[in-house]
């Protein structure tokens, strides 16, 4: 058997507020294989974005160990930490977060700008072309759907070939008719493309669709 | 390709993005700095020239008894500084028909070092045929050049002999114009000039005499300084160009203005680099995060601002450079006249400092913003805003432009209290704009006013903020531009179109009359008649201050102050005149003399005080009833002190009457000279008009400057306006797919930036009020005036700004939330 590519051992994670500590997340421990797809639900407040930015070396856990790709996330710093992640680790936002200012193919690109690397034009385009934004590659983002913005975004994530793709409700701003087009490119691209998927999300039925649903309620983990 | 895409999307933003307004600002800021660091270059150099002019070299050494000695001179000359030496004699002049005392300048032939002499071998009075073109700008050796009252005075004509001492010359001209001749109406005694070789013939330059030496230098500045630390004895003085003349005072008022407009002009674009650095830093935070989660390290993000930064800088100071250009030649076109031609190079002073400025304000007002924005935890894009702790060690960056300010204002209280105010004005307006507002919800609105209100009140911090933005842009606007007003009255009062041009003095007592019908019938504007009775002031109530006989040496005498140094002009008058400002005591018409208040002052001379004076060697004392102040500058005839009639009356006086004459009118004025020989008539018209031009380009210069400002003013407001109603975009829009009408919608707005608007031009027109009458008090010193006309004008503006942004928003806050 593989070793998992994302391993938590009793995590925890507590805020102080000037008042008093609050426990987001109480000794979740869990494992993701490589290539599989993990949905998070729960409600809201539950602490399932929490956990994902801890899964993601976004933040760090208060005590327990997260080990991402192997590595022992509480031994690097941010700046390792963001590595890791510019080498093997993706999103999609609820947000899109698209750069206004970046046409559609830009802003695809945008993940070998960070890297440093060859900016590839053939890649982005052909990633453009799997989205169906071919026609639409130099336009900015205010001239595009929120659709199509997200349709972006999902290209930015898979043009780097990351091991993992975090997404967080990446249909929660979109109506249902564009949601579902969403999920389907979301899950054709991971299976293409063979990445690990970790998604934050309220809809059962895309909950349905991964591999795994891991349900969180008041900080604790169940499956 | 990298590059290339980074380089793109940095370009964009600095013109799509929210970078735009941040741009703009920085490139307004290197605009106004340049031109005006220009333009300040350019009339410096037009103020000190004049300056040495005046003087006939770049520096005087002036020495007393005593030639000035030849190690000096050969140190002058290895610090490759050019000399001209001069000595001065006071000596009578004897011709076959008179003679005078005269002060009898012996010169080399290339003086003058600066400016211009003009001496005229064929003047009019001197009877020979005239011949313009055969003027001489330098004398010869045998030559002696004559003040155009000595041909009545001596009765000459050129080419009759005159004995200056034992030295008989041959007359060869009139001094046309001299240099170093002062604006002084009274004029010493009249001027001789000969060459210094022939001095010795005069016999006078014997021991003990009273001759007064002089080298002028002209050179390089740096070679005139050096040359200033040379010892010197206690009879011997430098004089520069410092020595301020009437025109130096204009410009350097206008430099004051210029200078503080800058500051305002700086202030606001700080501020509006400030906040739009800050909007763009807020709209930024998610980009940032997102960043961050896609794995771009902080080294990365810190090179990608800097690029950002960097590109901007450069757009701006490319634009700024080029603006600046174009602005200082349009600040410039109405100095045209007063500047040199060709123009003497701005040199590379405006370049670096307007760069230099641009750093030193954008670095810490777009970096501690950026800065922090580097601070943005890679978890706000998921879990929304989340609580950052904000680093404070950005404000490093402040240390910079106010240890360069410090260096900058220096000991100048004007610029510092002007600072200091803003700041007080500032939190005490954001004070009063919040308690009016708390005042207003104690009573009973309409529904949309309410909401406003509570509003404002809600969010204290930031309405606070707004409300002393608001305010203070307003208020540096009006003070700018008032400010600009009061300075151009102030000196049009001083010199009014219709002043006075011409003064008649040596007026014969049967003289005054006809002389005076003669003004009347040719309907010239003039002054009254005012007896001059030349005297000295030898005590106050038991102190001597000199004694009663000219006697003394002038080594001696340069030690006292320069009122006691010469003669001076008495008059005597029923009452005061009315251009002159009565500030202590009252006016008696028996045995009382009235004091100059400067004179005073410096004399410690006091109300009660008895004054001796000697007049021909007769003393005479008088009782100090007053003390005046006089405006030297408005071309009225003016004294330091002025009898009651029963004092001077009876000693022998000769009358003086100033008068206008347009330039049109110069035969009027041969007719007078030639009706009365004796008289001698200063023509001070070329003088006036200089002056007067001057004045109309110096207030165009800063009619254009302020405008400028006006406009950066204006900018900021909208800035801030607009960047305000963009926040309030998100409500705006929730109210609109909630259903709200637009008028609803258009009510709420008003209310509360109507509410806004009103109280900050209120508190704008309180403020301006108290900065000009400050500033015009104690920077400009003149009589402050109120501009109640603010009060309505400032609010009316603030509102009128208002409709404009919330009528170019309104279209864009109208459409429902998407999504």
């Amino acid at each position: 058997m593989s070793d998992p590519i994302i391993k938590a051992e009793h995590v925890v994670k507590q805020v102080t507020t000037s008042t008093d500590s609050l426990t987001i997340l109480q000794d979740v421990s869990l494992q993701v294989k490589a290539g599989e797809s993990l949905a998070l639900v729960g409600p809201s407040g539950a602490g399932k974005s929490t956990l994902m930015t801890l899964l993601a070396g976004l933040d760090v856990a208060s005590s327990g160990e997260i080990y991402l790709l192997g590595q022992a996330l509480s031994q690097l710093d941010e700046e390792a930490r963001a590595a890791l992640r510019c080498e093997h680790i993706s999103f999609v936002f609820q947000s899109f977060l698209l750069i206004p200012t970046l046409t559609a193919r830009e802003n695809v690109m945008l993940p070998f700008l960070i890297k440093g690397a060859k900016q590839d034009e053939v890649l982005a385009n052909q990633l453009l072309q799997q989205v169906g934004l071919a026609e639409r590659a130099d336009h900015l983002p205010s001239q595009l759907s929120g659709g199509e913005q997200q349709r972006v975004a999902l290209a930015r994530a898979f043009i780097s070939q990351p091991k993992i793709l975090f997404a967080d409700e990446p249909t929660g701003n979109l109506d249902q008719q564009t949601a579902s087009r969403i999920v389907e490119l979301l899950f054709q691209l991971n299976r293409e493309h063979g990445t690990t998927l970790v998604l934050v999300t309220h809809d059962p039925s895309l909950a349905e669709r991964c591999d795994r649903t891991l349900h969180i309620a008041a900080g604790k983990v169940a499956e | 390709m990298k590059g290339n895409l980074l380089t793109k999307w940095r370009w964009r933003e600095c013109w799509q993005g929210q970078l735009w307004p941040i741009t703009l600002a920085l490139t307004l800021i290197v605009a106004c700095v340049f031109a005006l660091a220009a333009l300040v270059t350019r009339v410096d150099k037009v103020m000190v020239d004049q300056g040495r002019s005046a003087l006939g070299g770049d520096l005087v050494l002036v020495s007393n008894q005593q030639a000035i000695s030849p190690e000096l001179l050969s140190q002058a000359s290895e610090l490759g500084l050019q000399y001209s030496l001069q000595t001065r004699i006071r000596t009578m002049a004897f011709s076959d028909n008179g003679m005078q005392l005269v002060s009898v300048k012996a010169m080399q032939s290339d003086f003058p070092l600066r400016g211009e002499l003009v001496l005229d071998p064929t003047p009019i009075n001197s009877h020979a045929s005239h011949n313009t073109a055969a003027f001489y700008g330098h004398v010869e050796p045998n030559q002696l050049w004559l003040a155009e009252r000595l041909f009545n005075l001596l009765d000459v004509k050129v080419g009759d002999t005159v004995a200056i001492g034992d030295a008989e010359l041959t007359v060869s001209g009139l001094i046309a114009q001299d240099p170093e001749l002062s604006f002084n109406p009274f004029n010493q005694m009249p001027t001789v000039i000969i060459h210094l070789d022939d001095l010795a013939k005069t016999g006078a330059s014997l021991e003990g005499a009273r001759l007064s030496y002089r080298a002028y230098f002209k050179g390089e500045d740096s070679a005139l300084k050096q040359l200033q630390q040379a010892p010197i004895t206690p009879s011997q003085r430098w004089i520069s160009e410092q020595s301020q003349g009437r025109t130096a005072e204009f410009l350097n008022k206008a430099q004051q203005y210029l200078s503080l407009t800058l500051l305002l002009v700086l202030l606001m674009a700080s501020a509006t680099l400030v906040l739009t650095s800050q909007h763009y830093s807020n709209t930024q935070r998610d980009t940032v995060a997102m960043l961050k989660s896609l794995g771009a390290s902080r080294s990365w993000l810190k090179r990608w601002l800097a690029g950002q930064l960097l590109m901007l800088f450069g757009l701006a100071s490319t634009l700024g450079l080029v603006a600046g250009l174009a602005l200082e030649q349009l600040l410039r076109l109405p100095l045209k006249d007063l500047l040199p031609d060709p123009l003497p190079s701005i040199g590379l002073i405006p370049w670096l400092i307007s760069i230099g400025v641009a750093l030193l304000v954008g670095l810490p007002s777009m970096g501690i913003s950026l800065l922090r924005l580097l601070d943005t935890p890679a978890t706000a894009i998921i879990q929304g805003e989340t609580k950052q702790t904000k680093a404070y060690w950005p404000f490093a960056l402040l240390v910079l432009p106010l240890l360069s300010l410090v260096l900058w204002f220096g000991s100048n209280t004007l610029m510092w209290l002007t600072l200091l105010g803003l700041v007080l004005l500032l939190i005490l307006l954001g004070g009063i704009g919040l308690f009016v507002t708390k005042l207003l919800q104690q009573k009973q609105w309409g529904p949309g006013i309410t909401l406003a209100l509570s509003r404002l009140n809600r969010s204290k911090a930031a309405s606070i903020a707004q409300l002393g933005a608001l305010t203070c842009s307003l208020m540096l606007l009006s003070v700018i531009w008032l400010l600009r007003s009061d300075l151009l009255d102030n000196w049009q009062q001083t010199l009014p179109p219709d002043a006075a041009n011409v003064f008649a003095i040596n007026i014969a007592p049967e003289q005054v009359a006809p002389y005076t019908d003669q003004l009347e019938q040719w309907q010239l504007p003039h002054s009254l008649a005012y007896p001059v009775i030349r005297g000295r002031l030898i005590q106050r109530n038991d102190e001597v201050l000199q004694s009663s006989q000219a006697t003394q040496d002038e080594a001696q005498q340069s030690e006292k102050d320069p009122a006691l140094r010469r003669e001076l002009n008495f008059t005597w008058l029923a009452n005061l005149p009315s251009h002159n400002e009565l500030v202590a005591g009252e006016w008696t018409s028996q045995g009382g003399v009235s004091v100059e208040q400067e004179i005073a002052k410096r004399l410690s001379i006091e109300l009660g005080d008895t004054l001796h004076f000697s007049v021909n060697s007769q003393t005479f004392s008088a009782k100090v009833n007053s003390i005046r102040a006089v405006e030297w500058r408005n071309m009225k005839p003016n004294f330091y002190f002025i009898f009651s009639p029963d004092v001077l009356a009876n000693l022998p006086a000769t009358w003086l009457i100033s008068y206008r004459v347009e330039q049109a009118q110069s035969d009027l004025l041969n007719q007078l000279a030639r009706d009365y020989p004796t008289v001698s008539v200063l023509d001070l018209r070329t003088m006036a008009n200089q002056i007067q031009s001057l004045l109309g380009q110096v207030a165009w210069s800063l009619t254009v400057l302020a405008s400028l400002a006006v406009i950066s003013g204006l900018l900021l407001v909208l800035t801030l306006l607009r960047l305000s109603v963009s926040q309030r975009q998100r409500e705006i829009k929730l109210y609109r797919t909630l259903g709200a009408s637009k008028k609803r919608i258009s009510a709420t707005l008003w209310a509360e930036y109507g509410i806004m608007a009103v109280i900050a031009g209120f508190c704008a027109a309180i403020g301006a009020q108290a900065v000009i009458a400050s500033m015009v008090k104690w920077g400009f010193e003149m009589q402050p005036q109120m501009h109640w006309w603010l009060f309505a004008a400032l609010p009316v503006i603030a509102i009128g700004l208002i409709y404009i942004i919330t009528q170019s928003m309104f279209k864009q806050l109208l459409a429902p939330l998407r999504a």
